[in-house]
């Protein structure tokens, strides 16, 4: 039995420090909202913040998280970034089907941290690690440019 | 006149034979290695401190399987003896030398294709000496010049591990050298030359923690067979002990105290970390023939012994080398403009940066850090490419597991990708071209 800190909140937790904190989230916690996609670190869409940085959260054992702060796309609309990426997403109708967009919220939300302002290069290289089957990609680029004016 | 052109000719006669006299002798005579120690060797039976040899003190009262077990893992004999994906000890593991490619034997109990039928004296003359039962010298990718320094209780323990297994049937396969190297008995002039065929002698002037470690690197752990370089006739250059050298096309870093290329600015617990759990914070992963050291071998070993080898590592002078010094972190918003390697970006944007963070500061796991690693901070490239193509397999539990690329991506993609992560993360950028990654796909 261990501690996580999800989303502002504290749970106990069952699971083995190797399992992968995805799993963790959503078979434990029942936090469906960060999906599975490739389970190799190579499409994304399990994107979380740990401590604000957004990593793979099916690669990352969940006896190592520790201390530190997990956010889901379920709290990232709490968060000042996280809300204008949600609101430009929504202006700006930049989903299309939809599975991958939690991990491109979540890259877009700690791009938006890290970097008020960031131009095409940056907003490429942030978000190269997401992919999207439908092709959302222009209008990822410019729902954060919408999400940084705002 | 003609007598004046026959003097001349003996003369140069005499100087060339000097000078190939004095270049075989120079690497015939040269220190052993441990020499550089303070303090006279003795033999072990003379010795006062507490034995070098055996299993450590914890384990003294361990039963017989579990002692040889453990001298077994602290020799790594399962390492070279095991072929990818085969049957533990049964050999077939190939090795791509320059003279051609030699393949390790089977030291399971079978007694048509394994050991079964080897006596205990046939077992000691193999491991000290390097002669087979049949009369016929191993080529020294055998590391007998560093095994002759096992205690002959040792050797046995290992036997006894080795008869312990389950034997398979598997023959062995003939090595591909061609002529001289096929010449097997020319082994046998080059172990009088180069195996001292002499058991382990501590140091009584030194620790008994320096000794046991002495022991493990040297005898057991035969570190030497990787990190030092060797001389033109393939024997380790003691001059130049853990300077560095290549295993299987990766690189075996200098492990002599220099500060910028070796390991003199890690700290003991670093190298205890690095050793015992094949990651140091900070230090990378160990990976490729050391990450399999430290699978198999190394962290199997008691704290005790992983400190003594630690005590001994740090007393080992520094050589110098050529690499770099460490470049530092890497700027969060990287000049990425200044980096003119498009398929290099791509690839890494694509598959490294998730778990390895734009920065290069590993996200989220410490062990995918690039920046301050030593592979990384390396202008030969080799170790991160031979990384991209193969991955890096977990070396202990717990412990993160890196995916091969070798498969998805081209020469050329691969070369461009680590020259890509040593540019960018590291103190200078690496050359390779698509011919260096077709090499090491060969190496390795």
């Amino acid at each position: 039995m261990s501690a996580i800190s999800v989303n502002g909140r504290t749970y106990e937790i069952n699971a083995a420090p190797d399992t992968p904190l995805l799993w963790v989230l959503r078979d434990e916690l029942g936090l469906t909202g960060t999906k599975f996609g490739c389970g190799v670190a190579q499409c994304g869409v399990c994107t979380v913040h740990v401590d604000g940085i957004a990593v793979r959260s099916c690669q990352i054992p969940v006896g190592t998280v520790g201390q530190r702060v997990i956010t889901t796309i379920e709290g990232i609309g709490e968060t000042s970034a996280g809300a204008r990426i949600q609101k430009a997403w929504l202006d700006l109708e930049v989903v299309q089907c939809g599975y991958c967009q939690p991990g491109q919220i979540m890259s877009a939300a700690a791009l938006l941290t890290a970097n008020p302002d960031p131009d095409d290069g940056a907003i490429d290289a942030a978000m190269s690690g997401n992919l999207c089957r439908c092709g959302t990609y222009v209008r990822i680029r410019q729902g954060i440019k919408h999400a940084a004016r705002s | 006149m003609k007598r004046k052109v026959v003097l001349c000719l003996a003369a140069l006669a005499v100087i060339v034979g000097a000078a190939a006299l004095g270049v075989t002798g120079w690497m015939v005579f040269q220190p052993g290695p441990y020499a550089f120690a303070t303090g006279k060797p003795v033999p072990l039976s003379a010795y006062q401190g507490p034995a070098p040899t055996g299993v450590p003190v914890e384990l003294a009262g361990a039963d017989p399987a579990m002692r040889g077990a453990y001298v077994a893992a602290m020799a790594d004999c399962q390492a070279c003896h095991t072929a990818p994906g085969g049957k533990p000890f049964a050999g077939g593991r190939a090795f791509v030398l320059p003279f051609g490619t030699i393949y390790t034997p089977n030291l399971t109990p079978d007694p048509e294709t394994g050991i079964g039928n080897w006596t205990d004296a046939q077992f000691l003359n193999a491991v000290h000496r390097g002669v087979a039962p049949d009369g016929s010298h191993y080529y020294p990718a055998f590391p007998y010049p560093s095994y002759t320094m096992l205690s002959d209780e040792d050797v046995l323990a290992i036997k006894a591990h080795l008869f312990s297994l389950l034997p398979v049937k598997q023959a062995n396969r003939p090595n591909t050298f061609g002529f001289p190297y096929n010449q097997r008995w020319l082994m046998a002039i080059w172990s009088a030359l180069f195996n001292p065929d002499e058991r382990f002698r501590p140091v009584p002037e030194q620790s008994p923690e320096w000794n046991r470690g002495a022991y493990l690197v040297e005898a057991a752990g035969h570190c030497g067979e990787c990190h030092t370089p060797r001389n033109l006739m393939q024997a380790l250059d003691q001059r130049a002990k853990f300077g560095g050298a290549t295993a299987e096309g990766w690189t075996a870093y200098n492990i002599s105290a220099d500060k910028v290329s070796g390991i003199g600015d890690w700290s003991a617990e670093e190298l205890a970390a690095y050793l015992s759990t094949g990651h140091a914070h900070g230090r990378g992963v160990a990976s490729g023939p050391m990450g399999e050291a430290v699978e198999l071998s190394l962290s199997q070993l008691t704290k005790a012994d992983i400190g003594a080898i630690v005590t001994y590592l740090k007393s080992v002078p520094a050589v110098k080398g050529d690499l770099p010094a460490l470049a530092g972190p890497a700027p969060a918003t990287p000049q990425l403009a200044g980096l003119d390697n498009p398929v290099g970006k791509r690839i890494f944007e694509g598959n490294c940066a998730s778990c390895h963070a734009w920065t290069g500061a590993g996200a989220a796991r410490e062990e995918a850090q690039l920046t301050g690693v030593r592979a990384v901070n390396d202008p030969g490239g080799a170790n991160v490419a031979l990384m991209v193509l193969h991955g890096s397999g977990a070396p202990t539990p717990h412990r993160p597991h890196m995916p091969g690329f070798g498969n998805a991506y081209s020469n050329d993609e691969i070369a461009a990708v680590t020259n890509y992560v040593t540019a960018r993360f590291g103190a200078r950028s690496s050359t390779l071209t698509a011919a260096d990654i077709a090499a090491l796909r060969e190496a390795n």
